[in-house]
């Protein structure tokens, strides 16, 4: 049987929204996740082909993906199997710059978790927050739903530094693609790592190419 | 309809001046060919005798690859996977372990997915500390050549690599239902029709990454994931244009091991 929902409380709400801002240490601004690299290839261009480019990371690549893994150590239970999905997330990352930001974030947010008196842990970033989240009883659903929209808001601005994509255009694209979140977060919802897919190819070698590309603003 | 079947275990020991045959197991549809001309190394020609592969079908392969042997298995012939009846699904699973300095070049000809057609595949490969590994799976998503479409087909494709138990690589792709709209799309494949995953462990990897960049065709990456750990993929417009690419950074990475069936 289905566990009853629950309202996620005022903290449980306020604490989620500290550990999502864009202010909490995490550093999420300077990574684009490739998009740096396909800005650079032409193949995103404009704020249209952002939002296009942005809807297929959250349906077919790493918005999915984190959100299933973020699930799956939520759902955890046990440390053997906690370092399990950390171990899966670190094999999943297509390229050495995908690695290095789940790693530089996810130990970051380890670091940051000191005021809640957490032991930090090097884990991966959406399996950090899973398992921090799990450990202070805050709702899987309302986690994986500000993980992906403050993914895509990181992005968004990402987006608006190397496009000529204003503010109000990219309020807009972040609006619409929001509206896909809930939908990606229930998918994923049981973090069963045998669902875990990716077919988001343009977008690992993006993050392939930006590697060796000679101007850069973000570190990936 | 009869379904097919087919399994093949091989297991390649280390001689004086090469590498042999141990033991060969072969049944039903799947059969195993030996070049004679393939030099110290043992080379391995998988051939599917059904022609094919369609829903209900099952091939396995197990490879094992003894302390200091070099072994490079290919197919034949491209693989076809064809149309499937409703709630059938063709499985392929293939398990390769490569001991301690040995080396596995897996090599296979192209996959070819019809329209229509289900399949699910996995490659599962075990590594030892100090063993070497050459893979390379290229997906052709239909003959665009042929006028093909992909409007109605299920694939889920895994690969995993462990090394000492410890997963390094893993890619797991699924497409469904109008796999052709889904390539279309700008972060998916932007119109391509043959992708190519390839993964290359070995001690000089690091050393192979700025030549092969430089082989890249413009919808392709190459990264290290770790030292020893190189990875790439390849977008294609079609199956053609992948072999191009593809065969001169295999013939260089397998030091011109590329099996003959590669190069007609």
């Amino acid at each position: 049987m289905d566990a009853p929902i629950l309202m996620p409380t005022d903290t449980q709400i306020l604490t989620l929204t500290q550990w999502l801002s864009p202010a909490f240490p995490v550093g999420s601004f300077a990574y684009s996740h490739g998009l740096e690299g396909a800005a650079g290839m032409g193949w995103v261009k404009d704020g249209a082909s952002l939002e296009a480019w942005l809807e297929d990371v959250l349906l077919h690549g790493a918005g999915r993906a984190d959100s299933l893994l973020l699930a799956a150590a939520f759902n955890a239970g046990t440390r053997q199997r906690l370092a399990e999905v950390d171990r899966t997330a670190r094999a999943f990352a297509a390229s050495a710059e995908r690695r290095l930001e789940t790693e530089a974030q996810g130990l970051a947010f380890g670091k940051a978790l000191a005021a809640w008196d957490m032991v930090p842990e090097e884990l991966t970033f959406p399996v950090a927050l899973g398992a921090a989240a799990a450990q202070e009883s805050l709702p899987l659903a309302l986690t994986q739903k500000l993980y992906l929209h403050a993914f895509l808001s990181n992005l968004v601005a990402a987006g608006q530094r190397l496009l000529a994509v204003g503010q109000q255009q990219g309020q807009a694209i972040l609006r619409r693609l929001t509206l896909l979140c809930p939908e990606v977060a229930k998918d994923t919802r049981d973090g069963d790592l045998s669902k875990l897919v990716s077919a988001a190819f343009l977008t690992d070698i993006a993050s392939m190419r930006h590697e060796s590309q000679n101007s850069r603003i973000f570190r990936t | 309809m009869a379904r097919a079947q087919g399994e093949v275990s091989l297991v390649a020991k280390s001689r004086v001046g090469g590498t042999a045959l141990r033991r060969l197991r072969q049944s039903g549809s799947l059969k195993c060919l030996f070049p004679q001309d393939a030099g110290p190394a043992l080379q391995a020609v998988l051939l599917n005798c059904a022609g094919g592969v369609t829903g209900g079908d099952h091939f396995s392969l197990s490879v094992g690859a003894e302390v200091g042997t070099t072994l490079t298995l290919s197919t034949q012939a491209a693989e076809r996977i064809y149309r499937a009846l409703p709630g059938e699904r063709g499985r392929i699973e293939t398990r390769l372990d490569v001991a301690k300095s040995a080396r596995v070049n897996w090599l296979p000809q192209e996959t070819i997915l019809f329209d229509g057609c289900s399949l699910e595949r996995s490659l599962t490969v075990d590594l030892q500390e100090g063993a070497a590994l050459l893979l390379a799976e290229p997906l052709v998503f239909g003959r665009l050549e042929m006028g093909e479409t992909l409007t109605s087909a299920h694939v889920l494709d895994r690969i995993e690599v462990r090394r000492a138990g410890v997963p390094i690589y893993l890619d797991r792709i699924r497409l469904a239902a109008d796999v052709q709209a889904q390539l279309d799309r700008p972060g998916v494949a932007g119109g391509a029709r043959a992708m190519a995953s390839l993964l290359y462990v070995a001690p000089d990897a690091e050393a192979q990454l700025a030549m092969l960049r430089h082989l890249l065709p413009r919808h392709a990456g190459a990264s290290l994931l770790h030292e020893d750990v190189l990875v790439m993929r390849i977008l294609s417009r079609d199956s053609n244009e992948m072999r191009s690419s593809l065969v001169p950074m295999l013939d260089h990475l397998s030091q011109g091991g590329l099996p003959r069936c590669w190069n007609i």
